[in-house]
């Protein structure tokens, strides 16, 4: 296991630096060296995700290594969604950072020591973790809306002083930056939309209560309000694009708190 | 053989001059034709656009006679007294001359550097050469590395990125704030010169409609007929403001036309997004306020200004740049040039037969009894020269294929390896 962290780690680490690099100078930066690194760095990390679950048999979504391996996993394919879609280049080097420190995170935690959770029937056993699969999606998606929000503060601010460093000539315009944050904050939207109700399903399955009023189920219902609550306003009263930006900054901060919450005041398996 | 250039351009001579020299499209296979007819002219192309006229040739009568050439060709063919262009026209030969014609295609020797024409100037002009029958081995290669490191440069410099006019900063800030223009509204305050230069930038990038207002209702019209778009009364632009997304101003007045409250408004009203405002005219018909509204941007003459001194004088820089790989280009290419010329590499070849069916010959001569002083004439000024022809013939023609081809020197390998056994 630990020679493919060294593969991904270092392959991440070259198209952080190439990202951020990109994003700073006006020289045409090494693009396909990078692109290189970037295939050979998801494969192993895909690799490993897939060695894992063979190796236990079930999803690898157990335990803080799991975890941020499959967090860092899905948010770099949101980011490759994202730039397929929007040809947003510089959105890689506001994400690949943190991709970088979850797949750190991931190469120097422990595996999982406890034993997986013991399943009655088959039916558990996919939807323990479809709903943590389906939550970690859309918490990745919400930092790309996080990331899109910031560029666009980032653009909106060039514009507003005239000041026109050579971020303002990479970063693209404010209308993809606010298109980029509001998909990826609908998608994140369904996506915990859809983990919530496997939860309630699974917990229903497996212990016949549909709620159990833990620490981790409020704050990921107050999350998913939050958001209904800005998609809401987004449409309705027609928030411009630096208000929507905003939200979009200061919704993740809440799901930062959400997820630092479920690690420190314990979670039931 | 050598390459020789000859022309004038901006940099050196007025604009009646360069008139006068230049080549009208229709004429160019004619002068092509007379220009190759020259017996120190192998091959020729003439480029000639408003800002340059430039005569390329390959010469084997040394570069000295080959721009005497050119430059009589010039003076002749637009009936001109040869001495009216000294001072105007620059000569340039070999490595020289190459250098210059990278320089021009890159647009490094432009007016306004990174400028995107004269590409497509020089493979037109090329084309004709084409099509007339006056390019041959060597400028096919010469033009076709012209435009390949004219390319190079384009792409791994920035010397053609940023935008150095007024409106094409204008239609860049708009494509900074907007992702598709083609849905976009464009409100034209005014009906100035500036103003619908600007406006027209920004329909030819793409802008859907054009909207136009002016204190006289029939200029706007005029203006509005001319693009296709739709006029509005003067005092009743601001109904129409909540649905424009950019707002470029040019009015001649002298009092703000637009101000910071009922922009508010409207833009509340709007829904839609961010507005550019563009404010051309001097002095500014915007308040300048307008720049506080949220969602609302807002450029004046000035902001332009400086962004489009800022990208000269990034231009500027790249273009040192640019010259670097250039040099470095031009010797590469120089190189590949030499071996080009086959001439050395042929006489090599019958050199080498010659000396085999000589010594061969010499050793066995006692075989051959005695012979007359004829015979032995015949032999060694007939025979065997024609022997070596004759051997020779066959790689000389792969020689100068492979030339052709930009192969010689590995042929030249392989010839050496085949006629030598070590």
């Amino acid at each position: 296991m630990e020679i493919l962290w060294i593969i991904v780690l270092t392959g991440y680490a070259v198209c952080v630096a190439q990202s951020i690099f990109a994003l700073t100078t006006k020289r045409p930066v090494l693009r396909k060296p990078a692109l290189v690194a970037l295939a050979i760095a998801l494969g192993a990390h895909t690799a490993w995700l897939l060695l894992r679950g063979l190796r236990t048999g079930r999803c690898p979504l157990v335990g803080v290594q799991e975890m941020s391996a499959f967090l860092s996993w899905g948010l770099v394919l949101l980011t490759l969604l994202a730039y397929r879609w929007y040809h947003a280049n510089a959105l890689k080097a506001f994400i690949f950072p943190i991709v970088l420190v979850l797949a750190a995170i991931a190469a120097i935690s422990p595996s999982p020591s406890q034993p997986a959770p013991e399943f009655s029937n088959s039916l558990q056993s996919v939807l323990l973790p479809a709903h943590i699969g389906l939550l970690l999606l859309a918490y990745a998606s919400f930092f790309v809306a996080f990331g899109a929000g910031v560029m666009y503060i980032i653009q909106e601010r060039e514009l507003k002083h005239k000041r026109f460093g050579t971020v303002f000539y990479k970063l693209p315009s404010l209308d993809t930056c606010d298109a980029i944050s509001s998909r990826a904050m609908a998608i994140g939207f369904v996506l915990m939309t859809l983990g919530i109700v496997g939860g309630l399903w699974y917990s229903y399955s497996r212990y016949h209560i549909y709620w159990q009023a833990g620490p981790i189920e409020i704050f990921s219902v107050v999350t998913w309000l939050v958001y209904l609550i800005i998609i809401q306003s987004r449409i309705n009263a027609g928030w411009g694009g630096r208000a929507a930006a905003l939200a979009s900054i200061v919704s993740f901060v809440i799901v930062v708190c959400s997820l630092v919450g479920v690690r420190y005041l314990g979670h039931g398996f | 053989m050598n390459i020789v250039l000859v022309g004038l351009s901006h940099k050196t001579a007025p604009l009646e001059m360069r008139e006068r020299l230049a080549f009208a499209e229709t004429l160019i296979p004619a002068a092509l034709a007379v220009l190759v007819d020259h017996e120190s002219v192998d091959e020729g192309l003439i480029v000639s656009t408003c800002n340059r006229v430039e005569i390329i040739a390959s010469t084997a009568a040394g570069a000295d006679r080959g721009i005497e050439c050119l430059a009589d060709f010039l003076s002749n063919f637009h009936k001109l007294a040869p001495d009216s262009l000294n001072g105007h026209l620059y000569r340039h030969a070999d490595a020289e001359a190459i250098k210059h014609l990278f320089r021009v295609a890159s647009s490094l020797d432009s007016m306004v550097v990174g400028e995107s024409q004269i590409l497509g100037q020089v493979k037109e002009a090329y084309q004709h050469a084409i099509n007339a029958g006056t390019i041959g081995r060597v400028l096919s290669q010469v033009m076709h590395r012209s435009l390949s490191v004219a390319k190079r440069i384009r792409s791994e410099t920035g010397v053609a990125q940023n935008p150095v006019s007024i409106s094409s900063v204008a239609v860049e800030l708009a494509r900074k704030v907007f992702q598709d223009l083609t849905d976009k509204t464009v409100l034209l305050v005014g009906a100035g010169e500036m103003g619908e230069l600007a406006a027209r930038s920004l329909l030819d990038a793409g802008t859907g409609k054009l909207i136009v207002t002016n204190r006289t209702a029939e200029r706007a019209e005029e203006i509005a007929r001319k693009y296709s778009g739709g006029a509005v009364n003067f005092e009743a632009f601001y109904d129409v403001l909540p649905s424009a997304d950019i707002v470029l101003c040019s009015t001649g007045g002298t009092d703000y036309v637009i101000h910071p409250a009922e922009t508010q408004r409207a833009l509340k009203s709007r829904k839609k997004g961010p507005v550019l405002f563009i404010d051309i005219s001097v002095p500014r018909n915007i308040d300048p306020r307008i720049a506080n509204v949220e969602n609302a941007f807002l450029f004046d003459v000035d902001d332009l200004e400086s962004v489009v001194k800022a990208n000269i004088r990034e231009r500027q820089q790249e273009a040192e740049r640019a010259e670097a790989i250039i040099a470095a280009e031009v010797q590469n290419f120089v190189q590949q040039l030499r071996s080009l010329d086959i001439g050395p590499a042929v006489v090599e070849v019958k050199e080498l037969l010659s000396q085999m069916v000589v010594s061969e010959f010499k050793r066995n001569r006692k075989r051959l009894g005695d012979l007359s002083a004829e015979q032995e004439a015949a032999i060694e000024d007939v025979l065997i020269p024609a022997l070596v022809n004759k051997l020779s013939h066959p790689m000389i023609v792969h020689i100068r294929n492979a030339a052709r081809d930009g192969q010689p020197t590995q042929m030249m390998e392989e010839l050496r390896k085949m006629i030598r056994i070590e």
